[in-house]
């Protein structure tokens, strides 16, 4: 992953995060055995996945007992590759290599070991910018979605967990009231998860890509005057 | 206006109410996304001075309004809502397409949410084409829709079927 070379790159050249590592200490002495990974990045960024049992106590702790009080987002992530690869635009964009859709998982920083993750990110606000923040990380086993809300502890999640509920399937135990935030209430399927199928990109390709316009140095196709006039 | 009701419209007289209702078109506007933005510069500023094509923009109410200007992305769970207002809106009543979302889904023609086109709802008098349509555009459309106005035979209008939105 071309990705994962740069991050590696960088971080053998940047100056080791000596503040981030130790909040990364203290984190996973006080959460013990619930971290089963992290990550940090120099002058970026602190990721920490934990169990999914112990994900609320988690959050209760970063936030009650290391000061991170602001709530910033609560997401999911479908790591699967996409079965449905580029649609049909790659019967005519040609220029990009088709993905392997056998291909296997490859999951992000503090790695993982199932198809579908819920992260939230939280920051310490005390001090003045760049303030501390922490991303935290939970596996979710394929066959039982469902993870603790953390409503009680952030009433901002409520919105981000109906969210996650409705666009990837993802249960929150506890929630006050899960139901469709953006899509209409009759709404079937879960459009986040790589395998919701775009039904218009399964009949045809991208319509942008047909007009490919030559490069300023190359002669235009046909018609000069008009290429591009209607941009 | 038993005349119009009638069927038996003298022609000159078609042609004076025709005039009058196209040179007092009171505008309403379903601004949803950034082609809105181009729509408040053609409603309400004085650069275009929409009012002096006779457009009488922001109405307080659509059963005030012969004319609604949709502009913008229009999602699946928008529709319920315009389709309602659409509905209060008194008879002849107009509507403008703006922009390529409005038009057949514009640069989300994939999306799971947008719907594909507002003609698949409601019956769209004139399409503006444009992502987002300069506020130009937005002003000939209006004079295109003075232009069928004025060739509108207000009897037969009267007469015919009512506009049922399915």
């Amino acid at each position: 992953m071309a990705e994962a070379t740069d991050t590696a790159a960088e971080e053998a050249q940047a100056p080791r995060d000596e503040e981030r590592e130790a909040l990364l200490a203290e984190m996973t002495e006080a959460l013990g055995d619930a971290v089963v990974g992290s990550h940090v990045a120099p002058g970026r960024g602190l990721w920490l996945r934990v169990t999914r049992d112990a994900w609320y106590d988690a959050v209760e702790t970063v936030k009650l007992r290391f000061g991170f009080t602001f709530f910033d987002f609560l997401s999911g992530i479908d790591w699967m590759p996409s079965p449905w690869g580029r649609y049909e635009d790659a019967a005519v964009d040609t220029g990009i290599p088709r993905p392997d859709p056998d291909a296997p998982i490859e999951t992000g920083v503090a790695g993982g070991d199932t198809r579908f993750q819920v992260f939230c990110r939280l920051a310490d606000v005390r001090r003045p910018a760049p303030h501390r923040n922490v991303v935290l990380k939970a596996d979710l086993p394929d066959d039982d979605l469902r993870i603790r809300s953390i409503v009680p502890l952030f009433a901002g999640a409520n919105w981000h967990e109906r969210e996650c509920w409705e666009m990837f399937g993802i249960t929150f135990d506890g929630h006050p009231g899960l139901r469709h935030l953006y899509l209409p209430s009759e709404f079937e399927g879960h459009p986040l998860r790589k395998d919701f199928p775009l039904l218009a990109r399964l009949v045809k390709p991208w319509p942008g890509i047909v007009d490919v316009e030559p490069m300023p140095d190359e002669a235009a196709p046909g018609d000069g005057d008009t290429a591009g006039g209607d941009a | 206006m038993g005349l119009v009701e009638s069927g038996k419209m003298p022609k000159p007289l078609t042609s004076l109410l025709n005039t009058a209702r196209k040179y007092s078109l009171w505008a309403y506007q379903w601004g949803l996304a950034c082609c809105a933005i181009e729509m408040g510069a053609a409603f309400a500023s004085p650069r275009y001075d929409v009012m002096r094509l006779g457009v009488i923009p922001l109405p307080a109410s659509p059963r005030q309004a012969d004319v609604v200007v949709i502009s913008g992305t229009v999602t699946d769970k928008m529709v319920p809502s315009i389709k309602r207002l659409y509905e209060q809106m008194a008879d002849p009543k107009y509507v403008i397409s703006m922009g390529s979302c409005t038009n057949c889904g514009g640069p989300y023609w994939d999306s799971y949410s947008v719907t594909k086109g507002i003609d698949q709802v409601l019956p769209v008098d004139v399409y503006i084409p444009g992502c987002p349509p300069r506020p130009e555009a937005l002003l000939e459309g209006i004079v295109l829709l003075q232009q069928r106005i004025g060739r509108e035979d207000m009897a037969d209008r009267w007469r015919g079927d009512p506009l049922v939105v399915q």
